[in-house]
């Protein structure tokens, strides 16, 4: 049978809609790698040359930025932080997440719609709304100045955007796939762990850099609940940038040029994942 | 027996939802519903007077200039959803479908079309600050181009700037969309659609009949995650035209409003917490009803395999 | 099937790695007070916060001095981001913590934190505020209580920052009139160079070329003492044509310049590609530390006649503050007298190029800092920040937002005076007469 899907046709007017579309997509790309280029290319310059000549190459590539923003602004010590806290958030989302989308979207229980509307209210108005009630049961639970505080909240934070959309795709792993298995003996447990988990994959990828992006760039509850230095994150590094009436933009590139790296990273990481499910072999 | 059986999936549910709902519960519901509890109550500064019931909500409602403020505020809400609907979602529709149908150059599309998400948002309002400013590439491009005619201040002009925030928006997230249907067609069964096609069922067919009946889930999610995302737009105009929606109040949202009439503007004004949070809890039910209908009319469009 | 659980089991350790390689890593690397070796008890911590990150090192520099003075003491700053600052600090004194000392802000600002009682009245414990000037203790009196709540640090001067080396090729003079100061500005046109580098993009901007501009066409103090009395109004046809009067230079400001941006407005004067730069005293520190080559000197605003005073508005731009819940503030207190001091208020003119209000500073070791100050012979209060930023709709968000209006075209002076007027009549009193 003929399992190839790839896109082949002769007929001239679908080929020039493709062509266009292809056009579209191609451009698309080309805007998505000038910012990219452009940041790193500001990072080298000083922050009056951003200013003067923001387009071009710099005149004398500023090389100690890199240095003075890595070491003397301590920025290893945040990068580490960052990796440390965005790591141990990401990981109780996937598995927290990932449960509660099995549990609302592979079940039907009366409760279900309701449970599910709950979980999507946590993104409904930013969590900064809330911040006085957050700053006095953070500073109750004795967490203040602690990693696991902002590691909670970043948690409470991606879990609703992740059950929300997780639970979309679990819903499509037909029903057939878990019947198979209860019939094999499996446990529910084994159910969420061996066959959706592992057909849910793309979506997963999906998920992790869809929550790890903001978990890794705010800087606003790290501000709040992290005094010492030697437990600041990389966006609070930055934040010290800006100046009431003038922002270091050439540190602040070099800054954001490195803080960018990991995400890229975890993002072409991830992409792997974004292929055809195993759903249709499975069912055969 | 059937007992045991009732009471073995209760447990399983609850094992399975409880860890992640009760951190939900303790880090965000609680602390926000605590909070949006002061728009009952009249504020001194930042200390609770007393109980004025929905006295904050009537002056949001009905007096000037708090009602001018919102509702103008929501007009651009409005626009934010229906632009990012029709131009994004449609986009990465396509996007998407193109992509699960392998079209030349896919796999570098799917490595690099979310990359503009992992900007953080301080660099995306820079960077695109500087395009759009009045000597910026976009003018530079309609010069090069031969629409000189067309260039703009595009941040500054009333008429334009909300427009020109939602393009930046959507060069940012249309990648999302595309990668979400990607992930989404890819996961109906190739049965499915070979049949489809031995038949000889035309593309448009292919894609109208069978692809988008299988995927209102990832439709629902795009659709409900834009509705949330365009109701609680904030951080996008904070970093373009500020916390006022600069140029007057033409980008202003309700999530702007909110924040700087709960928090204040080191700029230009102090915090007055009883609107603000009345402000709050009108964003949040309007979003909670909103999706909530969304939601309940989708589920009803579910095809299940 | 199995492949992929595999890598689901390699994503998961991938993000639970760092869970055994960064666990244990705990130093302690506070910074050490230096020069007192004589202290064997551990020293009182004082935390102490600012919105300046711009000026960590001055501020380093001083707590040394302190701490070489005050043995026992340590001083911990920290710095936040300034748009963040109030929000940090509202959520960490609502929580019956939060630093010890804190940079507040002035007049509406102040009155937030004052009126809810997590501020130390000062009289007591800083007895040197009584040798501040009138107009600085101002900025840090609460209109409530009429208690002092903060040692002032800067005041700001609004004025007309101008290139020297372009007057001289143009050889144009320091224009006393507004009419002087428009042929001025058209010379420059004339010569092609960009006259302004003022835009309206962010409506700040806007209320500060009013702050510097309009005193002289409304009146300066005798409209702001009746104003604040309700004796008259914003509909005043004096206020009205002083707003009008910024129409003026709508020829003069660059091209599409409703999308000219503050920091491209810095950047244009920095550069030498604009003549004027309508701003406040503020701006010296950045524009000398961006361009050592930059020859610029300013004047205050342009009188509407010959003859008449050329008035520049001026504020406090902040104070230091206490803590009312602090349990350190005979510390707390020692701190703030040296920030009261005549050694911060010489750091503040030296080094950061601030006009400090610390009583009795010989400011001729900057010239810069020497002509402000004679220049604040004639000054008249910022009138929206000093008089009208108290309540929401503040004076200030109302003048930014119909100032945009009426730069974009949109508004008339008459439709921006009226906008203003109705929004803070809503809540003051002296206007619902």
């Amino acid at each position: 049978m003929n399992t190839d899907l790839r896109y082949s046709t002769t007929h001239w007017g679908k080929n020039l809609i493709l062509f266009i579309f292809h056009l579209v997509m191609v451009m698309y790309v080309a805007v998505i790698f000038y910012p990219l280029f452009n940041m790193v290319v500001s990072s080298l310059k000083t922050t009056r040359e951003i200013f003067q000549n923001p387009f071009g190459f710099p005149r004398v590539p500023q090389w100690q930025n890199y240095w003075i923003v890595w070491v003397e602004k301590g920025f290893y010590r945040y990068f580490g932080n960052s990796l440390w806290v965005t790591a141990v958030s990401m990981m109780f989302v996937l598995l927290f997440g990932s449960m509660a989308s099995y549990g609302l979207s592979r079940y039907t229980f009366r409760l279900s719609l309701l449970l599910y509307l709950l979980f999507l209210s946590g993104i409904m108005l930013p969590l900064k709304a809330a911040i006085i009630p957050l700053f006095i049961l953070v500073k109750n639970l004795g967490l203040m100045d602690r990693h696991l505080s902002i590691i909670l909240i970043f948690i409470a934070m991606a879990l609703p955007s992740t059950v929300f959309i997780l639970s979309g795709f679990m819903k499509t792993v037909p029903k057939e796939l878990e019947y198979a298995a209860r019939m094999d003996g499996c446990s529910d447990l084994a159910i969420y762990s061996r066959i959706v988990m592992p057909v849910s994959a793309p979506a997963i990828a999906l998920v992790t850099i869809y929550n790890a992006v903001p978990i890794w760039n705010d800087f606003f509850f790290p501000l709040v609940f992290i005094q010492s230095d030697r437990l600041k994150t990389l966006p609070v590094g930055l934040s010290s940038f800006f100046g009431q009436y003038s922002t270091n933009w050439s540190l602040l590139f070099s800054g954001l040029s490195i803080s960018i790296l990991p995400m890229l990273i975890l993002y072409l990481l991830m992409s792997n994942y974004f292929i055809r499910g195993m759903t249709a072999g499975a069912v055969k | 027996m059937l007992l045991r059986r009732e009471l073995q999936k209760r447990l399983w549910i609850t094992f399975f939802v409880l860890p992640g709902l009760v951190i939900v519960a303790v880090f965000i519901l609680l602390p926000l519903f605590l909070s949006l509890f002061n728009s009952l109550f009249s504020w001194n500064q930042l200390i609770r007077g007393e109980w004025v019931g929905f006295g904050n909500f009537r002056r949001i409602f009905f007096t000037s200039p708090y009602r001018e403020r919102f509702f103008n505020a929501l007009q651009n809400n409005a626009k934010w959803f229906l632009v990012t609907m029709v131009v994004q979602n449609t986009l990465g529709l396509v996007f998407g479908y193109l992509l699960s149908r392998r079209i030349p150059g896919y796999g570098f599309f799917r490595r690099t079309f979310f990359i503009p998400v992992l900007f953080s948002i301080v660099a995306v309002g820079f960077l695109w600050g500087l395009y759009l400013k009045p000597n910026g590439w976009v003018n530079a491009f309609l010069k090069l181009v031969g629409l000189e005619s067309y260039s703009r201040a595009w941040l500054g002009e009333e008429s334009m700037a909300t427009f020109s925030i939602i393009a930046v928006n959507i060069w940012r997230w249309v990648g999302f969309p595309s990668l979400v249907f990607l992930a989404a067609i890819d996961a109906i069964p190739l049965d499915c659609l070979e049949a489809a096609y031995l038949d000889g069922a035309r593309e448009i067919h292919v894609f109208s009949r069978i692809v988008l009946p299988l995927i209102v889930p990832a439709l629902t999610v795009i659709t409900v995650l834009t509705l949330i995302g365009s109701l609680n737009v904030f951080e996008q105009i904070y970093t373009m035209t500020g916390l006022d929606g600069s140029p007057n109040y033409s980008t202003d949202t309700i999530g702007t409003l909110f924040y700087r009439t709960a928090f204040g503007s080191v700029d230009s004004g102090n915090p007055e917490i009883g609107i603000g949070s009345a402000i709050g809890v009108v964003i949040y039910l309007l979003t909670f009803l909103a999706s909530a209908g969304f939601i309940a009319i989708s589920r009803g469009r579910e095809v299940e395999l | 099937m199995l492949k992929r659980s595999h890598g689901i089991a390699a994503l998961i350790l991938l993000f639970s790695l760092p869970l055994f390689a960064g666990g244990a890593k705990e130093q302690k690397s506070e910074v050490s007070p230096k020069g007192s070796p004589a202290v064997s008890a551990a020293p009182v911590v004082i935390q102490f916060w600012t919105w300046r990150p711009e000026d960590v090192a001055v501020y380093n520099k001083l707590i040394g001095i302190f701490q070489q003075q005050n043995p026992g003491i340590q001083v911990v700053q920290t710095a936040h981001k300034n748009t963040e600052y109030n929000t940090i600090l509202s959520a960490a004194l609502s929580g019956k913590s939060g630093p010890d000392v804190f940079q507040s802000r002035a007049y509406g600002g102040l009155e937030t934190f004052a009126q809810s009682g997590y501020m130390e009245p000062l009289e007591n414990w800083v007895p040197e505020l009584k040798d501040f000037s009138e107009s600085a203790r101002r900025g840090a009196t609460s209109i409530k209580d009429g208690k002092i709540y903060g040692v002032p640090f800067a005041s700001q001067t609004l004025f007309v920052y101008y290139n020297k080396k372009m007057y001289q090729k143009l050889g144009l003079s320091v224009p006393a009139t507004w009419d002087k100061f428009l042929a001025n500005l058209e010379a420059m046109k004339k010569a092609g160079i960009q006259p302004l580098a003022n835009g309206a993009k962010d409506g700040w901007t806007l209320e500060v070329m009013m702050g510097a501009l309009s005193p002289n066409f409304y009146g300066a103090n005798d409209f702001f003492n009746k104003v604040i009395k309700g004796e008259t109004n914003f509909l005043d046809p004096k206020f009205v044509q002083a707003i009008d009067k910024l129409r003026d230079l709508i020829p003069y400001m660059p091209s599409m310049y409703m999308g000219v941006s503050y920091t491209d407005m810095q950047a244009a004067f920095i550069n030498e590609q604009a003549g004027h730069f309508i701003g406040g005293s503020f701006e010296a520190g950045y524009f000398s530390s961006q361009n050592s080559d930059l020859q610029y000197d300013f004047f205050p605003g342009p009188a509407a006649k010959e003859g008449d005073p050329n008035y520049v508005s001026t504020y406090a731009d902040g104070n230091f503050s206490m803590n009312a819940a602090s349990s350190r503030k005979a510390e707390a207190a020692k701190l703030l007298r040296f920030f009261a001091s005549k050694t911060t208020g010489e750091a503040f003119i030296k080094e950061l190029k601030q006009v400090s209000q610390v009583p009795g500073i010989d400011p001729t070791a900057n010239p810069f800092i020497a002509k402000v100050l004679s220049v604040q012979k004639y000054s008249t209060p910022y009138i929206f920040l000093v008089g009208f930023r108290y309540q929401q709709p503040t004076g200030s968000s109302l003048a930014q937002a119909a100032l945009q209006g009426m730069f974009a075209g949109k508004l008339t002076a008459a439709e921006v005076c009226k906008q203003i007027q109705e929004g803070i009549a809503t809540y003051y009193k002296p206007f619902q007469k």
